[in-house]
C-alpha cells in the first residue's frame, strides 16, 4: 500500500482548488475593470500578469512537491 | 523519472545536465546580445530595435522598485537576470534530450541499478527546472541585498532590525528566498514533466493537440515567471537599500 500516491493526489488537488479560486477572482476583476474603462487595458494587463504569477506561486509549489512525492523523490 | 549524469569532484556532486543547460543558455544569451549590438545606428533596425525595447522594459522594471537615479545602478543586473531566465525557461520547452544508455558509465554516476530503475538518461533540459539553480540565484540575490543595504547605510540596516516585528523579519529572511526560488522552479519543472508525460505515455493521436496547447502555455509561463523573478529580485533588494 503506497501512500505517496495518495499524498500526491491530495497535494495536487488542493493546489488546483487554491489556484482556481484565486485566479478566477483576479481575472474577473480584470475583465470588470476593462469593461468599465477600456483605455486602461494595457496597464491593467501588466499588473494582472504580475499578480497571476504571485497567486499561482504557492499552488504550483504544491504541484512541484506533489510530482516529487509521486515519483518517490522526496 | 529520468536519470541525470553526475560527476564527483573534490567531494562535491556536479550535475552534468544542469551544467550543460546553464552553459548553453548563457551562450545563447551572449550570442543574442552580441548579434543585437553589432554596428549600432542612431535609427535602430531589427535586432538592435528589439534589444533597445528590452532595455527599456527592464528599465521600467527597476523603476518599479527604485527611484529614477538609483535605478540605473541595478539595470545591468535586471537585464542579465531577465534574459538568462527567459532563455533558460524557453529552451527547455523547445529542446529536451533524453537518451537510452545501454552500458553503465560509472564515472558519470550511471550505474547498473540506477539505469534499471529509470526511464532514460536526461542530457539537456531547462537549467531552471533544477531547484539548485533557482535556489542559488535567489540566495545570491538575498545576500546581495544585505551587502547593498550595509553599503548604503549601516545605521538604517541595523535600525531596521530593532523593531518589535523582529521574529517576523527573521522568518521572512528565510521564506522570501525560498518562495522566490521555488516559484520559478516549480512552474518550469511542472511544465516540463507534463510535456514528458504527454510525449511518452499515451498515443500521439490523443495527446497531440493537448501537447501543443501545453507547450504554448509553457512558453507563456516562462515569460511571466522570468518577469516575476526579476521584479521580485528588484523589490527584495530595494527593501534593504532604501531608507524607511
Amino acid at each position: 500500500m503506497e501512500l505517496n500516491f495518495l499524498a500526491a493526489g491530495i497535494m495536487v488537488g488542493l493546489a488546483a482548488l487554491g489556484a482556481a479560486i484565486g485566479n478566477s477572482m483576479l481575472f474577473s476583476k480584470y475583465v470588470e475593470g476593462v469593461a468599465r474603462q477600456p483605455e486602461v487595458r494595457g496597464t491593467l494587463f501588466g499588473q494582472t500578469m504580475i499578480l497571476f504569477g504571485l497567486i499561482e506561486a504557492l499552488p504550483i509549489i504544491g504541484v512541484g512537491l506533489g510530482i516529487m512525492v509521486f515519483f518517490d523523490l522526496l | 523519472m529520468e536519470l541525470t549524469p553526475k560527476v564527483q569532484f573534490l567531494g562535491l556532486t556536479f550535475d552534468v545536465t544542469v551544467m550543460i543547460g546553464t552553459l548553453f543558455s548563457a551562450l545563447v544569451v551572449f550570442l543574442l546580445s552580441l548579434w543585437a549590438t553589432r554596428r549600432l545606428q542612431m535609427r535602430p533596425h531589427g535586432w538592435q530595435n528589439a534589444m533597445e525595447m528590452l532595455v527599456d522594459f527592464c528599465r521600467g522594471i527597476t523603476r518599479m522598485a527604485f527611484d529614477d537615479r538609483t535605478a540605473e545602478r541595478y539595470l545591468a543586473m535586471t537585464i542579465t537576470l531577465f534574459l538568462f531566465i527567459f532563455v533558460a525557461n524557453e529552451l527547455g520547452v523547445m529542446l529536451m534530450v533524453v537518451a537510452d544508455v545501454h552500458h553503465p558509465i560509472p564515472w558519470l554516476g550511471l550505474t547498473e541499478e540506477a539505469l534499471k530503475e529509470s526511464h532514460g538518461v536526461s542530457w539537456f533540459k531547462s537549467p531552471t527546472a533544477d531547484l539548485n539553480v533557482t535556489l542559488a540565484m535567489a540566495v545570491a540575490i538575498a545576500l546581495y541585498g544585505h551587502y547593498a543595504g550595509i553599503r548604503a547605510s549601516l545605521r538604517n540596516y541595523v535600525g531596521h532590525y530593532m523593531s518589535p516585528l523582529l521574529p517576523i523579519h527573521l522568518i521572512e529572511e528565510f521564506s522570501k528566498p525560498l518562495t522566490h526560488a521555488m516559484r520559478l522552479w516549480a512552474n518550469i519543472f511542472a511544465g516540463e514533466i507534463l510535456i514528458t508525460v504527454m510525449l511518452t505515455m499515451g498515443s500521439p493521436l490523443i495527446t497531440g493537440a493537448p501537447l501543443l496547447v501545453w507547450m504554448g502555455f509553457s512558453l507563456f509561463v516562462g515569460v511571466i515567471q522570468a518577469y516575476i523573478f526579476t521584479v521580485l529580485a528588484n523589490v527584495y533588494i530595494s527593501q534593504k537599500v532604501t531608507a524607511h
